[in-house]
């Protein structure tokens, strides 16, 4: 995988987190992962299309999914949430959305032409992901409300 | 017992959601992300305006805008959504109501999107994520 691909996916999720989170953000060492692995426990995913194909995941643990949607909405005067109810859901899956798009906005400006699907969320323990076919590249955010992991894995068109 | 009214403040301004008559200005919310339309009904809601209805996807917010008008003033429109994205539904409504107004709000922020979704008949368009301020600005030029 290209590098040039996660970059703008790891300034996107800086400057969102930043902003909507209103907190400070750090970014920990990227790491390559190629096999099946497992997941935090909750995690955000939007598929990618244009001249690549992928898709890029947003994995955190149960807590601090709840911290999270919690403190964004916190930051427009809304209910927290203490449960990973249908808000909070609805709250993560935005995050993923806002991070994803500005960072497909910086890609498209650089060159690359790259779509995105509305957004999913899983919730479960146990849970993994394998896509043999690509290689995921990993940048672990850290935040007072726990860690996320974005997990970017793309590959060219045949 | 004395209320706020009888103390009205030299420095209340206008709720940017009334119109002149005093009536609200009325609007459609469209987005797949329930948190959003949350987001958006509270920033409009404090400013006096009408919410009239929220829809979670294109297709859905084309129908809404039907059934509802002539009685929408303002069509808020995400673009990234299920079934229909908000690009085709904003040319939908507009094949509909050449006067309607809508303003795009989206993550995206391409330039293409951009001038499309504008040459389709958008007022304005709005990068997320949002802020109070940048989407009643927006809002009221649009209905200016
Ligand atoms: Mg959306």
């Amino acid at each position: 995988m290209r590098v040039e691909y996660i970059n703008p996916f790891v300034e996107a999720a800086y400057n969102i987190l930043t902003e909507v989170l209103a907190t400070e953000v750090k970014r920990g060492e990227l790491y390559l992962k190629s096999s099946a692995m497992p997941m935090l426990g909750v995690a955000a995913i939007i598929g990618l299309a244009g001249d690549v194909e992928g898709r890029v995941l947003f994995d955190m643990n149960r807590q601090t999914g709840i911290n999270v949607a919690s403190a964004m909405l916190a930051g427009m005067d809304m209910e927290p949430v203490t449960e990973m109810n249908d808000m909070a859901r609805a709250t993560l899956t935005e995050l993923a959305n806002m991070i994803t798009g500005q960072a497909v906005t910086k890609l498209h400006n650089l060159g690359f032409k790259f779509d995105l699907t509305p957004p999913a969320i899983f919730t479960g323990e146990n849970m993994s992901v394998s896509d043999a076919s690509y290689e995921a590249l990993i940048v672990p955010m850290e935040l007072p409300m726990g860690k996320i992991e974005v997990n970017v894995a793309v590959r060219e068109r045949a | 017992m004395k209320t706020k009214q009888d103390f009205p403040s030299i420095n209340e301004r206008e709720a940017a959601g009334k119109k002149p008559d005093g009536s609200s200005y009325t609007v459609m919310v469209v987005d797949d992300s329930m948190f959003v339309t949350k987001q958006i009904g509270q920033i409009l809601t404090s400013e006096g305006f009408e919410v009239v209805g929220s829809a979670a996807n294109g297709e859905e917010g084309v129908e809404m805008y039907k059934e509802k008008y002539p009685n929408v003033d303002l069509v808020t429109m995400d673009i990234t959504m299920p079934k229909m994205d908000g690009v085709t539904a904003l040319e939908k409504i507009m094949e509909f109501d050449k006067n309607a107004r809508v303003i795009m709000i989206s993550a995206l922020g391409k330039q293409d999107l951009v001038k499309k979704s504008l040459l389709l008949g958008a007022k304005n368009y709005i990068v997320k994520p949002l802020d109070r301020k940048k989407v009643l600005e927006r809002i009221l030029s649009s209905l200016g």
